[in-house]
């Protein structure tokens, strides 16, 4: 018998498919810039901050919002937004505002017709500064009271995503 | 005239001899001999008793004398239980038909008795200190609706740990996990004892025998203990060379859970064996108000036991067994970020629950399969020392499925294997001038690594690790008081692989090498034959375990990233321990144990002062760290027989643990708890014997001892359950019946326990009865 243990063997690197590295928030007004928010944390729960980025929003305009999810430890990105639009039925976003006035309407729906909220409308009226907050829920109870109309007080389920964006509507 | 009947049951060959024709007058007599079945000798002071199965008259019973012989009677002819007894022997049991006078010589297999003797002897230790507690066949046989953890609480001063009912760790004056070992027939329990819900590995209806194990005893094991260990032992199969065993089913109303365990055991000249197999099965529990969604369990275990005798001075037995669980965890209890965590906290009633019942498994689970595989050999030296040589081998594979995208649920989110192989040179004597001596060496390999399958970082590195011990016992009787003194060196070597959680990811190696030398010494006085003091002081080391040094990554159960450090050293505890056993007139037991241990560089989880921002949200950042802790407890026992039928129990366990670096209290912790029972014994009712009804009450106070901002919430209040056991014998020609009904929290008391990691989610247990059969033959 020997002395040490072996050494073990290189254990293997998980392929972490299911990661969420990046959102990608595009807004697109009929007339005007588009805006991106967007926030990346490429090492997860290891200790380097997230990159976060904000942007400016105009007053009184309705922009087209669409949700792009990536993982990005894989070469080349994975889409993960496919993947949750498919199990659109397990899956709702929920926004929350502090800028006086922002709305947000869901503008589609999964198999059951409920919404999932990949793609809204948001609607800006006055000016102001606040923040705009993101939670994708997995397996929420869409069915419970205020959920289909974006209330996440009884949603349930487990967070996959919780951002917020500083937010600036001029 | 002359009958033979090879009667063999339990080991005694029986020669029946009827010697005068039937009557029906009440004065027969039985008498014989027990002799020596290899060399014929007579046998002195085995007992023997006899009683009819249908008569309420006081058993009548006989020792054998100088000559070996006994005389029993006079009594009715009739059917009749002989009940049969040697120092070293099981108590063994015949039904014999009693028509006239009869001579009956019983063979006893001296060569089984020799071993037998050398088992019994081998166990003084733990029969003799009032230290060791232990739950017996009888004990088990009434709770075998019970996991180990939850079997062990009915030993003072054992809790649990627990998230959910299925999923129970015991804990024993304090520690629990990485800090006590679990002994599965004398080997170490080889499993991911790091996770606060990673339940031991062990079928505990394979034992016939649970003992925790305080005193210098515990330096004979290897394994990581602080002091105590628990040790389960299967018993030896016995010498009935008739096929015996058990049948036994239970039914348990909240869980609707059913459980069948199967004994078979039969002795031969060439081979003695014996079976075990259990299945349980149970579904969603209930709490006062509502079910607990996802908290079924199923469970197959099989056991196979070997034993043979090669000759007078060598026996070997061989043990193998499989453990395979499957064990929901409460759906309303996962949980992504610490908003989600907040608002479960808010809720009455847990998220995802439903009025349905259901024995369906769903995520977040955990699959777990054990397997063991031990050969004992035993070269007896003389009748008074042996040694022993024994291998052993653990497989155990953990599966942990988490609610993932995708059909993902169906990939483990955590799955790690394990393989330990062990080996153990062990001799043991009793020597001149009252000295006894065990001294061994023990070495084990064990390879952990983590199953690729899961594309989830893992949690805690793969390792090698190397083990070796040397130990040694040595006790000397000086007339009423024995002092044992023990030893052991360990040397633990550990290479470690680990994969950076900063990107690029990269392997990266680590090598842990220690040296422990533990020393323990006890004094056992007897003042009496009644009263008995013993004092045990012992410095012991534990090595931090690879979570402790190198986990990293989120924990989903608790929302906490939770982080190692790989400079942590070694742990050291001194741990004192007092307790005294006595009774006064056989009507008042007295047990009390008072035990203070303090910890240097004790590892706990320490949260931080960051909040780490991710994807999923914010976590707070828990790392461990080192402090010197206290721990300070006791347990008192007292039992009053009333009357002849009706007797009292009453038990404090009190525990207090301190960090004395940082002056706060340290968690987890178990609440004190004061428990009492009345119980009420009818010889004969209704044709069933020994009927024995009690109640009794558990009153677990708030666990005050603790900062609020420890924990997310403030520990639960204080609650008091109730309970009621009725349990009757009932014999007949030629099996044995024995039935329970137990009923446990009567009153369906809403409550939430300290120590259970499922109060932040969802209540305690509501009401549950169990019904319990079993048939021995």
């Amino acid at each position: 018998m020997s002395c040490n243990p072996d050494n073990p063997v290189d254990p293997t690197i998980p392929n972490q498919e299911e990661v969420i590295t990046t959102l990608n928030l595009t807004l697109t007004p009929d007339t005007g810039a588009i805006v991106v928010f967007s926030f990346q944390d490429l090492d997860g729960d290891g200790g380097n901050a997230p990159i976060q980025s904000s942007d400016t929003l105009q007053s009184n305009t309705a922009y087209s919002a669409v949700l792009e999810l990536l993982n990005e430890t894989e070469t080349p990105a994975e889409d993960i937004t496919a993947e949750i639009d498919a199990e659109g039925v397990d899956h709702q976003f929920f926004f929350q505002s502090t800028v006086g006035g922002l709305s947000v309407e869901y503008t589609d729906m999964d198999a059951n017709g409920k919404p999932i909220g990949l793609a809204t409308t948001i609607t800006t009226v006055d000016s102001g500064l606040g923040t705009l907050g993101i939670v994708l829920r997995h397996e929420p109870n869409k069915d419970a009271n205020g959920v289909m109309s974006g209330d996440i007080t009884n949603a349930g389920g487990e967070t996959d995503i919780e951002v917020t964006f500083d937010v600036f509507v001029d | 005239m002359f009958s033979l009947i090879n009667f063999l049951r339990r080991g005694l060959l029986i020669f029946f001899l009827p010697l005068i024709a039937p009557a029906q007058n009440c004065d027969l007599i039985v008498s014989g001999t027990v002799n020596d079945l290899n060399t014929g000798e007579v046998i002195s002071n085995a007992s023997v008793l006899l009683s009819n199965t249908r008569s309420v008259t006081a058993p009548t019973g006989a020792v054998t004398d100088l000559f070996g012989m006994y005389s029993l009677g006079p009594i009715c002819p009739g059917k009749y239980h002989f009940t049969l007894s040697h120092v070293g022997c099981e108590t063994q049991d015949i039904w014999l038909d009693v028509t006239a006078d009869t001579l009956l010589t019983l063979f006893l297999d001296h060569q089984d008795l020799l071993l037998n003797e050398v088992d019994i002897l081998s166990q003084r230790d733990t029969d003799s200190s009032p230290e060791n507690v232990s739950l017996t066949l009888d004990n088990i046989d009434e709770i075998p609706d019970k996991s180990l953890a939850l079997m062990l609480e009915q030993i003072p001063g054992v809790g649990t740990i627990k998230n959910g009912n299925g999923i129970s760790k015991p804990v024993v004056d304090g520690l629990f996990g990485n800090r006590l070992t679990v002994l599965n027939n004398g080997i170490a329990q080889s499993g991911q004892q790091w996770g606060l819900d990673h339940a031991p590995e062990i079928d505990p209806l394979i034992a016939s025998r649970i003992s925790v194990v305080r005193g210098v005893r515990a330096l004979e094991f290897q394994g990581n203990s602080l002091g105590s260990v628990i040790l389960l032992e299967p018993g030896r199969v016995g010498a009935n060379s008739n096929l015996n065993g058990s049948g036994q089913y239970f039914f348990e109303t909240n869980g609707r859970g059913s459980g069948l365990n199967l004994k078979l055991q039969k002795f031969t000249k060439k081979l003695a064996w014996r079976a075990v197999g259990t299945l349980k099965k149970s579904g969603d529990h209930h709490a006062p108000r509502y079910y607990l969604r996802n908290t079924g369990s199923q469970e197959a275990n099989a056991s196979v036991q070997l034993e043979k005798y090669w000759s007078k001075k060598w026996f070997s037995d061989v043990f193998i067994s499989s453990f395979n669980t499957e064990l929901g965890v409460l759906r309303g209890s996962h949980i992504g970020n610490l908003t989600d965590l907040q608002s479960a906290l808010q809720r009455d009633i847990p998220f995802y629950t439903t009025d349905e019942f259901s024995y369906t498994i769903a995520a977040p689970r955990q699959q777990v399969n054990h397997r063991l595989l031990k050969v004992n050999n035993k070269f007896l030296i003389n009748e008074k020392q042996w040694i022993e040589l024994t291998y052993a081998n653990q497989y155990n594979l953990r599966r942990e499925f988490d609610v993932r995208r995708s059909g993902r649920s169906n990939l483990p989110a955590l799955s790690l294997e394990r393989t330990s192989n062990f080996l153990e040179g062990k001799y043991h004597g009793y020597l001149r001038n009252n000295y006894e001596l065990k001294t061994g060496i023990q070495a084990n390999w064990v390879g952990n690594k983590n199953l690729p399958e899961t594309g989830i970082l893992p949690l805690i590195p793969d390792y090698n690790s190397l083990e070796y011990g040397l130990f040694t016992i040595l006790s000397k009787v000086f007339n009423q008081t024995t002092f044992d003194f023990g030893a052991r060196y360990d040397w633990e070597k550990r290479n470690v692989a680990a994969i950076s959680t900063t990107i690029p990811r990269e392997i990266i190696r680590y090598e842990n090498s220690y040296h422990n030398l533990n020393l323990m010494g006890e004094a056992n006085h007897e003042f009496t034959k009644d009263w008995r003091i013993a004092y045990t002081i012992g410095q012991v080391y534990r090595n931090p375990e690879v979570n402790e040094l190198y986990s990293n990554g989120l924990h989903q159960g608790v929302s906490g990233i939770e982080s190692g450090d790989p400079t942590l050293g070694v742990e050291r505890s001194w741990k004192n321990t007092l307790s005294l056993h006595g009774k006064s007139k056989n009507k008042l037991s007295l047990d009390a144990m008072f035990f203070i241990q303090h910890i240097d560089n004790y590892i706990f989880l320490n949260p931080q002062n960051e909040i780490r921002l991710t994807i999923r949200g914010a976590f707070p950042v828990f790392k461990y760290e080192q402090t010197d802790a206290r721990l300070l407890g006791y347990n008192l026992v007292s039992r009053y027989q009333l009357t002849k039928r009706m007797k009292i129990l009453g038990n404090y366990s009190y525990l207090n643990g301190y960090d004395t670096f940082n002056n706060m209290p340290l968690v987890y912790m178990a609440p004190n708890n004061l428990y009492a029972s009345f119980n009420y014994q009818i010889p004969e009712l209704f044709n069933f014997k020994n009927v024995e009804v009690e109640l009794n009450s558990r009153f677990v106070f708030e666990q005050k001892n603790i900062f609020l901002s420890q924990d997310f919430v403030a520990p639960p209040s204080s609650y008091n359950l109730l309970g009621f056991n009725v349990s009757a014998d009932k014999k007949f020609s030629n099996f044995k019946l024995n039935v329970f009904l137990r009923a446990e929290n009567v009153l369906n008391t809403s409550y939430r326990a300290y120590l259970n990691r499922q109060r932040y989610f969802a209540d305690d247990l509501g009401l549950n009865v169990v019904l319990g059969l079993k048939v021995s033959f």
